[in-house]
């Protein structure tokens, strides 16, 4: 007869569960680099196949510029609406321009749409490469000796990247009009004077540095979301466990990026 | 006499507990060969390693001469366009009848729109749905999806098709239709099949060899008939369907 496993006494329990968590983390970690390894060696022209990006360019990115522009628009107005006791108070009109449309265009701006479109995209990415994972059917596409990488991971990667840089100048437009029309309802600022505020201090710099950002939130939110996707087991369950997971950590991954982008790119 | 088309040398793989711990298997050129055995005793599993869509842990796979667990992606792709499978669940993908037969040939051959369209039409006659092309499978039976599975799986008219399990799930009148229609491609195309399946009466009116899977290891090799009037406990007890018995 064997003996009965010995218990993990009481004190271990701690490090045992962080020894956990970090092997997960570097499991989910070196995971998403290979992947990134697989999409990036079969990144050459002849290889992606153009009318599964430009399928995907159009129901990722097209199909999410209502949604991305309502955000927008409120966050826009919102900033305003925070800033316009103070403004008041200060008398500082001339500065509401600049201050919107550079917290806009460097900060909120890519992180509040990549949020949106990760809950929007990179959900349905992961749903839709799961539910094929379960069904066979990317075994499927192997046994029809077509590389699932090639066919349906690029083309999303690139199509996913490409439209949340997109998304982004979109959104950045239409929230700084959203701030320009609440400041001139609530703050009685004259669209021009918005506007002349905005570029008397902006710099083409603070343009770039939001794209930059909206780029790493498009490839992170890609990544994550083809991973989980490709994790997918265990039949409908696993699926919604998958989209959970991808959702979560594309978030928290947007979040350290732009902790990071923001430190270094500042 | 020939060498077998497809060989498992040995072949061992488990998922944290083992499954196949051994086995061996021969399937000669042209010929229909069922592989049978209880449920969760691996038979899936041992398709997807001749697909080389399963890595084994152990043991070599050939096909034609040509051992697949040593390739690389690229030249395991090469092998996989000289076969065709069929999915238990169907694997169809989100697109219509059309598309998803048609998918091999735009992917794999430089074929022209009419060229797809006339072949997608054969095979449609072929299972016996002609007129379907614009029918999303998901709003169609079963045994019609099968059908759908069958024509894409033979679409290309690959040397080796692979059916797993094609009868899951389905009344015996399509049941047999399928094992019918398994039978006529075969003898159309001359093409090595492999069918695993639970349905044993119905596989063996197709197969012309049968191997029992039991335990991890190839327990039993060798004709239909063989099979019908073996006196080895495993194979006696699951081919009639006994009670009594190891199984």
């Amino acid at each position: 007869m064997s003996a009965a496993p010995a218990k993990t006494p009481r004190w271990l329990l701690l490090p045992a569960k962080l020894g956990t968590f970090i092997m997960l983390m570097a499991k989910q970690v070196g995971g998403l680099s290979i992947l990134a390894g697989k999409v990036l060696r079969r990144l050459t022209p002849g290889q992606i196949d153009r009318h599964e990006l430009f399928r995907n360019m159009n129901r990722m990115g097209v199909r999410s510029v209502p949604i991305i522009a309502a955000t927008a628009a409120f966050t826009g107005g919102i900033m305003v609406i925070q800033a316009a006791p103070f403004v008041e108070q200060v008398q500082a009109t001339s500065f509401i321009g600049w201050a919107a449309t550079f917290t806009t265009i460097r900060e909120l701006g890519p992180l509040l749409i990549g949020l949106i479109f990760n809950g929007r995209v990179g959900a349905n990415n992961t749903a839709e490469l799961g539910t094929m994972m379960v069904t066979d059917q990317i075994d499927a596409l192997r046994a029809l000796a077509i590389d699932p990488i090639a066919y349906l991971v690029v083309p999303r990667c690139l199509a996913m990247v490409s439209m949340m840089v997109l998304l982004c100048v979109i959104g950045d437009a239409v929230a700084i009009g959203g701030a320009m029309l609440t400041a001139d309802m609530l703050l009685d600022i004259d669209p021009r004077v918005f506007w002349a505020s905005a570029m008397e201090r902006l710099e083409p710099w603070d343009f770039w540095v939001g794209l930059v950002k909206s780029g790493l939130f498009g490839i992170m939110i890609a990544l994550t979301s083809c991973y989980y996707g490709l994790q997918t087991r265990g039949g409908a369950p696993g699926v919604g466990r998958s989209v959970n997971a991808s959702v979560v950590a594309a978030a928290a991954g947007i979040f350290i990026m732009d902790y990071l982008s923001t430190f270094i790119l500042d | 006499m020939l060498p077998p088309l497809i060989r498992l040398e040995n072949i061992h793989k488990g998922f944290g507990t083992p499954i196949l711990e051994g086995v061996d298997v021969d399937v000669p050129e042209s010929c229909i060969y069922a592989l049978i055995g209880m449920g969760a005793v691996g038979k899936s599993v041992l398709l997807k390693i001749v697909a080389g869509l399963i890595e084994p842990e152990q043991g070599k796979v050939f096909i034609h001469g040509e051992d697949i667990t040593v390739m690389n992606h690229l030249e395991l792709a090469e092998v996989r366009k000289k076969i065709g499978m069929l999915f238990q669940n169907y694997a169809l993908f989100d697109k219509n009848v059309y598309e998803n037969i048609a998918f091999p040939l735009r992917r794999l051959f430089d074929l022209s729109e009419e060229e797809i369209q006339e072949r997608v039409a054969e095979r449609l006659e072929r299972v016996a749905l002609p007129g379907t092309e614009e029918r999303i499978p998901q709003s169609m039976s079963g045994g019609q999806k099968k059908r759908i599975g069958v024509a894409r799986a033979t679409i290309a008219k690959p040397p080796i098709v692979l059916y797993d399990e094609p009868t899951a799930g389905l009344d015996p009148v399509t049941s047999q239709k399928i094992y019918d229609l398994v039978r006529e491609e075969q003898r159309a195309t001359g093409a090595t099949v492999m069918v695993i399946s639970s349905d044993v009466a119905g596989v063996l009116t197709i197969a012309d060899r049968v191997g029992m899977l039991h335990a991890g290891k190839l327990v039993f090799d060798g004709t239909a008939d063989e099979a019908k009037t073996s006196t080895l406990p495993e194979v006696r007890q699951f081919v009639h369907g006994l009670l009594e018995g190891p199984l």
